[in-house]
């Protein structure tokens, strides 16, 4: 549960590499991202983690401790809720993991964060308990820190919308309601230093605007 | 924001990231009135989508160019289209596309 807005959440979530907390992700990036017939955006990441085999584990099957994972996600910005399923992609015979997030707005403005996972091993020669034990372990151990990567990101987001600077902004998400067929988010004029995201990213990286 | 796959694609994924992020931030708050009904939300949507395509359409298109071939060359693709099969987030397809 977080008292934050369905939105930052959201924003924060989609922000969530890299971060200190995250320092096991290689890359990420989206392979395919589309809005859908009812205004949904749904994409797919593909996200390079590295991790370290439990000492148990046999040595010599899996030859390098990287995973692939692919992320979907689907977030609908009418119905406030996002869902999002992540798996591995190789490794499966030795354990597949598939976690399932949702964020959804309650009726007064928080946000409520849902988690699960599966975890399945066909591995055998009477390991496979073992891993299933081990993943579903990890799993909770983790989710604090993944958990934890979010907040940061978040605090940095809610920090950068409370600079005074903001100010233009609130106004501009507090316009009057006009009829959806005028342009009224084109009302305010763009200015792509002045919302949160681009203060949250100048905040990543200070010194180099971004030439190459 | 973090690396791509394939280090050639990074300054493409760090231009396409920058500028969608500043595009999500705003499609993620839709005027209320937009949500009112089907034909309002199909109306955000086609603009939200042609403000995207405007804005950042070009540097989506080098970078998923860029990626998809990094893919392919770590024959990652096969895995791809294996998980694919099995899409949990995929709603049941319409009747149409059930056996193609």
């Amino acid at each position: 549960m977080s008292n934050d807005s369905w939105s930052i959440v959201t924003l924060a979530f989609f922000l969530r590499y890299p971060n200190p907390y995250a320092a096991h992700v290689v890359s990420c990036d989206v392979i395919s991202r589309e809005q859908t017939s009812s205004g949904s955006l749904v994409t797919t990441r593909l996200i390079l983690k590295k991790g370290a085999m439990p000492r148990w584990f046999p040595k010599g099957i899996v030859s390098r401790a990287e995973s692939w994972v692919i992320e979907e996600s689907e977030v609908d910005p009418f119905g406030k809720t996002v869902r999002c399923v992540t798996k591995n992609l190789d490794h499966v015979k030795v354990m597949q993991v598939e976690e399932s997030v949702s964020y959804t707005q309650l009726p007064e403005g928080r946000t409520l964060q849902h988690t699960e996972a599966r975890v399945i091993s066909r591995f055998g020669w009477g390991l496979t308990k073992r891993i299933e034990n081990h993943g579903l372990s990890k799993f909770k151990a983790n989710l604090q820190r993944s958990r934890e990567g979010v907040s940061l990101i978040l605090s940095l987001l809610r920090q950068s919308r409370l600079q005074p600077m903001t100010l233009g902004i609130e106004n501009s998400h507090q316009h009057p309601v006009f009829p959806p067929n005028t342009n009224d988010d084109d009302a305010a004029p763009q200015k792509p230093n002045n919302t949160a995201w681009s203060r949250l990213k100048s905040w990543f990286q200070p010194p180099t605007p971004t030439q190459s | 924001m973090s690396q791509s796959l394939l280090p050639e694609c990074t300054p493409l994924k760090k231009e396409y990231d920058a500028c969608f992020n500043s595009w999500f931030e705003g499609y993620l708050e839709p005027a209320v009135a937009a949500a009112s009904s089907q034909e309002a939300r199909a109306a955000y949507s086609k603009k939200k989508a042609e403000e995207f395509q405007a804005k950042c359409g070009k540097v989506w298109e080098s970078y998923k160019a860029c990626v998809q071939q990094a893919v392919k060359a770590k024959g990652l693709d096969k895995l791809l289209e294996q998980a694919r099969e099995e899409n949990p987030l995929v709603d049941p397809p319409p009747p149409s596309t059930l056996h193609k």
